[in-house]
């Protein structure tokens, strides 16, 4: 409780000293947890973070409304910090845009900026690999036989309304035009039928190749229960594997799908 | 494509498995040209699709063909250093790296995800690399149409 207390107090003073013009964070809506945006002190007082907050409010960054109230402070724990080193090494966030009030699971951290909050991940929160429960479960689905994974997909995929959520509420999926937007040519069918669902799912997860800091948010928002979490972790783990550290950690770092190392793996090449 | 979409299955009741190679135009485009010149002979299974570096690929390419009706896909480029742009084709096998395990998690078998290097020397390897993942789809059969990267008809 002293945790909060001390965010709330950080929050409010960043807001009355003039430090921050908008305090980004978390408040109680019922069972869930909404985003509070405080532009005065005293909203700050309704700030909380706890487990139920799932979503990443990094993802509130590349809105043109929140851009004009920079720099602005974000409630972050170590996934929506890791978020914003990957926006800042992608050139979306430049240092002076953001604060972090870090937190962690029982655990706050203060105020930093973006070279502070890198600092602390490298600290504290290094290398953070998927949960044991949700690695587990892509190890089941990976033993399946093909045609059973296929079935399991097409089980999953057939759910998906394309309400694109899981887009809204990622923090990486920041283009103005999405490519299952563009329709000249038309790569990603629209129509009610299983392949578009497939390719616009495959692709989303792809795009998101070492990019993606297993957050939960695109999971927790989707509302037909589609098991997003397999597919980012699947290539966490590979990205891991392919090139030896997460992303998020080093605003320098150079991107995954974009850069190569002459000694990348070379086994599936006949 | 369209046509041979409708037609898995030959008359004779063979299964023809359709293979979409997506090579590059400097290196394995030109080998598949010294095979021809060369007048070898390998499976007619394989369309070939020409880009000017393995790393325009885009991995919806890949989604397409699936799509359309192949029964496997075959990404093929220069040998690492070989490349005309010096760095595609290192870039193409990243890429594949992640997107081809990908698709294997999402339930599209490995036996029909093919990358490769071929040299514009390498007519004779560009045939027998062609034989052999022909063999290797046939094993594997059609590109089963419940697939949910598959088109299905109208009904």
């Amino acid at each position: 409780m002293e945790m909060i207390e001390a965010l709330r107090q950080d929050a409010a003073k960043l807001l009355a000293d003039g430090r921050a013009k908008m305090v980004i964070g978390y408040q109680v809506r019922g069972e869930h947890r909404a985003p509070l945006f405080a532009a005065k002190a005293d909203q700050a007082q309704a700030l909380v973070y706890d487990d139920a907050c799932r979503q990443n409010l990094a993802a509130y960054l590349r809105k043109t409304e929140v851009r004009r109230m920079m720099p602005v402070a974000v409630v972050a724990g170590p996934a929506v910090m890791r978020s914003l080193v990957l926006l800042q090494s992608e050139a979306q966030l430049s240092a002076g845009d953001v604060l972090v009030l870090a937190v962690g699971p029982a655990a706050y951290h203060g105020v930093l900026d973006l070279a502070g909050a890198a600092a602390l991940l490298k600290e504290k929160y290094a290398n953070q690999a998927p949960s044991a429960e949700l690695l587990a479960e892509v190890k089941r689905v990976g033993a399946m036989t093909a045609d059973e994974r296929s079935a399991f997909w097409a089980g999953q995929f057939a759910k998906c309304t394309r309400c694109y959520a899981c887009r809204a509420a990622c923090p990486m999926c920041y283009c103005t035009r999405c490519i299952v937007e563009k329709n000249v040519p038309q790569w990603i069918s629209t129509a009610a039928a299983a392949h578009g669902n497939y390719a616009w799912n495959i692709i989303r997860a792809f795009h998101l190749a070492g990019r993606c800091t297993l957050c939960g948010a695109c999971e927790a928002a989707c509302p037909q229960g589609i098991p997003l979490m397999l597919l980012n972790a699947l290539l966490d783990a590979e990205v891991a594997e392919e090139v030896g550290e997460r992303p998020g950690y080093d605003p320098e770092a150079k991107p995954v799908i974009g850069s190569w190392s002459p000694d990348d793996d070379n086994d599936f090449v006949r | 494509m369209t046509q041979a979409a409708s037609q898995p299955v030959q008359a004779s009741g063979t299964f023809e498995p359709r293979i979409v190679a997506f090579v590059c135009t400097w290196c394995t485009y030109a080998g598949a040209d010294l095979a021809g010149t060369s007048r070898m002979t390998y499976a007619p299974n394989v369309r070939i699709v020409k880009l000017p570096c393995t790393g325009r690929i885009d991995p919806l390419f890949v989604l397409k063909a699936f799509e359309g009706g192949a029964d496997a896909v075959l990404v093929s480029g220069c040998h690492p250093g070989d490349c005309h742009y010096t760095s595609g084709n290192f870039h193409a096998r990243r890429r594949w790296a992640l997107f081809h395990r990908l698709l294997a998690f999402t339930g599209i078998d490995e036996r029909r995800l093919f990358f490769s290097w071929v040299s514009a020397a390498e007519g004779r390897k560009f045939a027998d690399l062609i034989n052999d993942i022909t063999e290797k789809v046939r094993e594997a059969g059609p590109f089963d149409a419940s697939n949910p990267a598959r088109r299905r008809p109208w009904k």
